[in-house]
């Protein structure tokens, strides 16, 4: 899919101008960024892609300026959508005339990877095959992502983006005991020791299929890897806090089939034929579960770190039935540490949920 | 977390025949091993998950009860057979941990549930029960969760279970299987004093899987109790715990088991205490003097000196209560 | 070619408005075009117990802390610390480390490039702490930071950080003050909080003139903060100059600063981004080491790195609670009145930086008395630099002062409270000023009404419940209503919003909540028309939310841009019933806007929140255990903007006054300097079972000095006194007056 451009600069060459309405305050290539040439300016907000464009535009260090006859936007992580210019005359003649310098055709859409430094690092033609704009964009940074980090592993000379060498270069010398002190006195970059050991194999990892709040995860990973780091980091549903990751303080408790367990001390591989639910599958529809209800009205939170714990454990504590009076509840939510203090709502909370189930 | 092969086990056989192997750890709960593997103070090359084995039963057996080596704490705690037979072991299960951590904890993990000891879980300070013939950092360093009992010139770490004292008030047996065949261990042979070798934590050979725990009918065991104290109320570890079985005519003793816990290297049977109250009135005096019989030859140090009159006490108010 | 016309931009300089993929809404929110301005007749949404606003993203789990912040392509990096606490490294071996699949660099001292600005000796400026930054072969204490493994799973950094090994010429530590009292200094300032020592009167004439007198030497331990939420960074570079750092902080701006100085970089091309703050309670007030090495890590590898501090590691990296060794010494004529009060403080500090554990501040004002002593004393040693801990200093602090005047109490055979109302200040006779407002004297009815201190039976051991013993301690509470300047901008926007943002942090303290209150009701619109984001330097610049300010600063920063921008509307509105919205649309802008930055609170009066506390404990006679069976704390803290936040943190601030007089104790071996309670099963704080049932109550008061309505702040001031209270009683239950906190079981057989 990712090949060169024939008439447009190369990857290692230097970023043609662009001279767009409204980018021009930006010219500096200070910031890496990725350019998009579209041939449509529909350029309505991407709902369901924006959250996966903000974290490729995160790995990436960048910024997502779309162009089009249309329009032109800026997309950043962690702003919302600033149009830079409205279409006009004046903006399709820019838009074709910038296009021709990076060699695209008004007929196909192209992302540029442009460095800090202003040479490009990857490009690549869109195919959309009737998929919607923002799809094949997303799938374009993602490519672009994978693409920069490509490289990397023990010979982090071949630094693809965004990284002063010279950085790079003194990062390799950790490990060269007999030198390492000396250059520090020195303060001079020493010619590095590029040879790294040999990596040592990987152990294999494992196939497990999760099945959490009725959706079946297929994850390849690290037997090593626990439930809540699979949830966690590979998952990306960060709902299940990681407090103390040692079975000390219950802010990573999930419930499996129906009872309360710790998350960080689960192995992941060792769950794949359960039913996990979190505490992204309490709510239904939208409406809150009511032991959700019962910590808003009782205020039983307050930096929320340990909330989502706090609440599982709660609902799986109300479904066992061996806690009534506000003593026992007390003595069975023990396993969930609140540092904000919150202890007296949540078991306000908790006994009006339990009342409200009857 | 060293990097380890994981393997599922299918029958109990297809575990022995992985679980042998050099390096192998069987796996249930994970609550000690994940804990300690993330600490990388254990590092087992392979791992070998037990779950699926048909070993979580909790059944009678002529008016004593089998429980499964994959029964969950939580489990046996709330079991019929349990809670109306073996109140101690109810007591002792319900005051350990959390009750997501009972969730997971199964009774033969709990079996080996290893040391609390900071010195052996932050992996660099010396210790002979991590890295045998290191030293041990404990005995000059701070001793407020250490044993004063069954303590060695190398190790004075203590055994931090709950179930376990109250199994060795309860006579259980555990019963294994390994390479060479079946075994049962009274429980008062299962875990060993660190001695020479704190490495070593109980009778169990490589590669042998506990497959279920036996408790006996007793006279005594209706009548028995755990007493725990502790820092906080709940959610921590015992400063010192006891768990008593009293077999009664009258108020005359006429069978008496005392176990300790949070004070020894191992689950700790007062066979000495016992035997003076045999025949003995259930007197506050009398209690205070098996106290203090079972304290007999305690090994405190600075830190952990308060534990020897607290277990004294502790034992009082046990007895109290399975008096009572 | 048809394009849909973009919406018009922001006005140039401003920031955007914001994207807010990860703040939260009021629920609920009606049509808002419909809705006609009123006029803001009164307060009508400050004072109510309003639902939290960010409860709900709490509760569905889609609140997004710093560590969760989606990047793709993100690689994890483990810090490895020093097990020597005092000496030189000589070496560190990174190859098996670097042997391990997936890792992408180690970072140690002499491999990673020297930072423009790390300073080597510590100004004692919390804002500008010394690091640890791999920048030389030091070490200062134990952990400390010696190098950093990265690799692209989180599994693979710490199993290779595992396998980092190092060489240390290193000597024994000295790590407990007790070793070194007579080597303590008098600091030059108590930064930020003044003058180390203070004298007037004739102290010594005083005492001597005393019909009682006791002296008294209380210490507590070393104590560490245990947020739930670890400490975290995520590092993304732009290019070599920018930097975002997602970062779990309770100062976005702080953060910014330090990383901008540390790289050599300008503030505003470092941007700080943390909307959710699972806790901080001091030790995320002030950036520390690790995440500049995130940073340093991100650069290294070429690619945006997380950076999780661990638990074990929270006990050495992130600050503490120093140990203060306090002596009180207190006389007063046969009537109770205080004649001479002299107050001495040590604490603990690094070698490297400094901070002081303000614990004698509150006895400069607290009680009437003319004649006072006040010092604070430092004694360095191997440890890392302490830092605040809520209430630092008053928590402390009170334990001392409230447990002398307790003492006194029982030497002068007057009741405790009594004592403490014949000694009430009505103004602050150290500043020589008059209290803004200062309603202590209505905590103590209130609170002995509720609490039924007048059933109390003064001798110790006198009151039982079958076995049980039961005591009753009660100590006053206090602490000072600080304030920042601070800045805020207000939005009107064309579909009738208030969008307003501040850059400050929400702790749990309900700064969400709180900021739409004071929003609403300045605009004169319901709660559900606006929006307050916060939590991104791109916003106004806001103070660190510490020492309990945020509400006061930025609340006061946030009512006054609102005001302007109110006042610009109505200026712009075509009749007295034209809705907000359609002035917007009108103006022919994209929103209409006010900014403001509040200026330094004048200094006439002296500012001060307290309270009274009171507390039931019931010890087992046999083992010592000690349980709080009740405690009632009545707090006069100005303006409550929103009862139901407020109550929760004052209730929070008494769970951790319960967690300081019973359980927390960091302990370090004295050989290693190493904190042996380094988790949360050895430390000990509070479960749900150690805690009882709170009354938890306000008495009225106005405040028309403080701040423009009122407030005063409340984050800190429910841990103090109420550590007294509790020791009070143990001492009512038993007659054993311990003074060296943690009081655990031990200390009562």
């Amino acid at each position: 899919m990712s090949e060169s451009f024939v008439s447009g600069p190369s990857v290692g060459s230097a970023a043609p101008d662009l001279v767009v309405p409204g980018l021009e305050r930006r010219v500096s290539h200070a910031e890496p960024r990725v350019l998009a040439f579209v041939r449509d300016g529909k350029l309505t907000e991407p709902v369901t892609e924006l959250p996966t464009i903000r974290a490729e535009l995160r790995g990436l260090g960048a910024e997502l300026v779309v162009v089009s006859p249309g329009g032109v936007w800026s997309v950043r992580a962690d702003d919302p959508l600033e149009p830079l210019a409205a279409a006009s005359a004046e903006l399709a003649a820019e838009v074709s005339d910038a296009a021709q310098r990076y060699g695209v055709t008004h007929d196909e859409d192209a992302v540029f990877v442009i460095d800090g430094r202003g040479v490009v690092r990857f490009n690549h033609r869109l195919e959309r095959r009737g998929r919607a704009l923002w799809a094949t964009l997303t799938d374009a940074l993602t490519i672009a992502g994978r693409a920069a980090h490509m490289r990397e592993g023990h010979d982090a000379r071949q630094r693809v983006l965004f990284t002063r060498r010279e950085w790079t270069v003194t990062c390799l010398v950790v490990g060269c005991a007999t030198a390492f002190l000396s250059a520090c006195k020195e303060q001079e970059h020493r010619p590095a020791d590029r040879r790294s050991p040999p990596a040592e194999p990987a152990p294999p990892d494992v196939e497990v299929m999760l099945r959490i709040n009725g959706t079946v995860h297929r994850l390849t990973i690290d037997p090593r890897t626990s439930l809540l780091d699979a949830l966690r980091e590979r998952l990306g549903m960060t709902g299940t806090k990681k407090g103390c990751d040692g079975g000390q303080c219950g802010a990573c408790t999930v419930l499996i089939d129906g009872k309360r367990v710790v998350s960080c001390l689960t192995l992941a591989a060792m769950v794949g034929d359960r039913d996990i639910t979190t505490i992204e599958g309490l709510a239904r529809d939208g409406a809150l579960h009511p032991v959700q209800r019962a910590f808003v009205e009782h205020d039983g939170l307050q930096c929320g770190y340990c909330t989502p714990g706090q609440i599982m454990s709660a609902v799986a504590l109300i479904r066992e039935g061996h806690a009534t009076s506000d003593d026992e509840v007390r003595e069975q939510m023990s396993g969930n540490l609140c540092r904000c203090g919150a202890y007296p709502n949540i078991i306000a909370a908790i006994q009006a949920a339990r009342r409200t189930r009857g | 977390m060293q990097p380890f092969a994981f393997v599922h086990a299918d029958s109990v056989d297809d575990a022995l025949a992985t679980g042998g192997r050099d390096g192998a750890r069987y796996i249930a709960g994970g609550t000690t091993l994940v804990d300690l593997m993330r600490l990388e103070v254990m590092r087992p090359r392979s791992i070998v998950d037990i779950t699926g084995l048909p070993l979580t039963a909790i059944e009678d057996m002529r008016g004593g009860v089998r429980i499964g080596a994959l029964a969950t704490n939580t489990g046996v705690a709330y079991h019929p057979l349990i809670t109306t037979r073996f109140p101690a072991l109810v007591e002792a299960l319900l005051s350990g941990a959390s009750p997501q951590l009972r969730n997971m904890a199964t009774v033969g993990g709990n079996l080996l549930q290893r040391t609390r000891c900071p010195y052996f879980r932050d992996g660099v300070s010396p210790c002979n029960k991590r890295a045998p013939g290191s030293g041990c950092a404990a005995l000059d360093g701070y001793t407020r969760s250490h044993a004063v009992l069954g303590t060695s010139g190398r190790c004075i770490a203590t055994h931090p279970s709950d179930m376990c004292v109250a199994l060795v008030a309860l006579d259980a047996t555990v019963h294994t299987r390994g390479p060479s065949g079946v075994r049962a261990i009274p429980i008062g042979d299962f875990h060993t004093l660190p001695g020479d070798h704190p490495e070593i934590e109980s009778a169990l050979l490589p590669g042998e899987l506990v497959t279920h725990v036996e408790l006996p009918a007793s006279a005594f065991a209706a009548r028995s109790r755990y007493t725990k104290v502790r820092d906080r109320a709940s959610f921590s570890f015992a400063l010192a715990s006891c768990a008593v079985a009293l077999d009664l005519r009258g108020t005359a003793i006429r069978d008496a088991r005392i176990a300790l816990g949070g004070i020894a290297t191992k689950p700790w049977r007062a066979r000495e205490a016992e035997r003076w109250l045999l025949g003995r009135a259930t007197t506050t005096d009398n209690f205070r003097r098996a106290a203090a019989i079972a304290l007999e030859g305690a090994s405190p140090r600075p830190d952990n000196a308060f534990k020897v009159e607290l277990a004294r006490r502790t034992i009082v108010r046990a007895l109290q209560r399975g008096a009572s | 070619m048809t394009a849909t016309p973009p919406t018009p931009a922001a006005p140039a300089g401003k920031s955007p408005s914001p994207a807010a993929p990860n703040a939260p809404v009021a629920s609920n929110a009606p049509a808002p075009n419909s809705a006609a301005p009123a006029a803001p007749s009164g307060p009508r949404a400050i004072g109510m117990p309003i639902e939290r606003i960010d409860a709900r993203a709490k509760l569905t789990g889609t609140a997004i802390y710093a560590a969760e912040t989606p990047v793709a392509n993100v690689a994890h990096a483990v810090i490895v610390g020093s097990t020597a606490a005092r000496g030189r490294l000589r070496s560190v071996d990174t190859d098996a480390a670097r042997r391990q699949p997936g890792v992408l660099a180690v970072l140690a001292p002499g491999a990673v490039p020297k930072l423009p600005a790390a300073p080597t000796s510590g100004t004692g400026n919390p804002a500008d702490r010394v690091l640890q930054l791999l920048q030389d072969d030091k070490i200062w204490y134990a952990d400390q930071p010696i190098a950093v493994v990265v690799a692209d799973t989180l599994e693979r950094a710490q199993h290779a950080a595992a396998l980092v090994t190092a060489a240390y010429d290193s000597t024994p530590p000295v790590a407990e003050i007790d070793a070194a009292l007579g080597e303590a200094y008098t600091p030059e300032k108590l930064a930020p909080f003044g003058e180390p020592a203070t004298t007037r009167g004739d102290f010594d004439a005083g005492l001597a003139a005393a019909h009682a007198r006791i002296t008294a030497t209380y210490t507590t331990p070393v104590e560490n903060h245990n947020p739930m939420e670890p400490h975290a960074t995520i590092a993304v570079w732009h290019g070599d100059t920018k930097l975002t750092l997602y970062d779990a902080t309770q100062g976005i701006f702080g953060v910014r600063n330090k990383i901008a100085k540390v790289f050599g970089l300008e503030p505003t091309d470092v941007r700080v981004i943390d909307h959710y703050v699972g806790g901080g309670f001091g030790c995320k007030g002030t950036p520390w080491s690790h995440v500049a090495l995130a940073a340093l890590a991100a650069r290294a590898v070429g690619r945006p790195v997380k950076l999780v501090v661990t638990r074990p590691q929270m006990f050495a990296l992130v600050g503490h609670r120093p140990k203060t060794v306090q002596t009180l010494t207190l006389g007063a004529d046969a009537a109770g009145k205080l004649t001479a009060i002299r107050h001495t403080v040590v604490s603990e500090t690094s070698r490297f930086d400094q901070f002081v554990e303000p614990s004698a501040l509150q006895t400069r004002h607290l009680y009437s008395c003319p004649n006072v002593i006040t010092t604070h004393q430092l004694v360095k040693l191997d440890i890392p630099t302490p830092t605040f801990q809520r209430a630092p200093g008053e928590s402390t602090g009170t334990y001392a002062l409230e447990s002398a005047m307790d003492e006194l109490a029982y030497a002068l055979r007057i009741d405790p409270l009594e004592l403490r109302i014949r000694n009430h200040s009505v103004r602050d006779e150290q500043d020589d000023k008059p209290y803004s407002s200062n309603a202590l004297l209505a905590c103590y009815q209130r609170g002995a009404a509720r609490f039924g201190w007048s059933r109390r039976t003064a001798s110790p051991g006198s009151m039982r419940d079958r076995g049980t013993r039961i005591g009753w301690g009660m100590a006053t509470a206090t602490y000072p209503a600080r304030m920042s300047p601070s800045s805020a901008i207000a939005r009107m926007r064309p579909d009738g919003i208030l969008l307003v943002q501040a850059g400050t942090q929400d702790i749990g303290t309900g700064t969400y909540t709180i900021m739409t209150q004071i929003a609403a009701d300045a605009m004169g619109i319901p709660i559900e028309q606006v929006r307050f984001e916060l939590g991104d330097t791109a916003f106004p610049e806001t103070p660190v939310s510490g020492g309990s300010q945020t509400a006061a600063s930025t609340g006061t920063a946030v009512k006054l841009a609102v005001d302007k921008l109110r006042d610009q509307l109505i200026a712009l509105r075509q009749s007295p019933d034209e809705p907000w919205a359609h002035v917007v649309a009108r103006s022919g802008r994209p929103e209409l806007t006010a900014e403001h930055k509040t200026d330094k609170r004048p200094d006439t009066h002296s500012y001060h929140s307290h309270g009274a506390t009171f507390a039931e404990v019931r010890i087992d006679p046999d083992t010592g255990e000690i349980r709080v069976a009740r405690v009632v704390a009545v707090y006069a803290a100005g303006t409550i903007l929103n009862p139901r936040t407020a109550l929760s943190q004052l209730e929070g601030g008494i769970v951790w006054g319960i967690g300081m007089a019973l359980q927390e104790h960091t302990v370090r071996d004295r050989r290693t300097g190493r904190a042996v309670t380094r988790d949360l099963a050895d430390y000990h704080i509070p479960v749900h079972a150690d805690i009882p049932e709170l009354d938890v109550s306000f008495v009225e008061e106005p405040d028309p000095f403080v701040n423009p309505l009122g407030i005063k702040g409340i984050g800190e001031l429910g841990i103090t006194g109420v550590t007294a209270a509790i020791a009070n009683a143990v001492y009512h239950a038993t007659g054993k007056r311990v003074r060296d906190l943690p009081i655990t079981l031990d200390k009562l057989l």
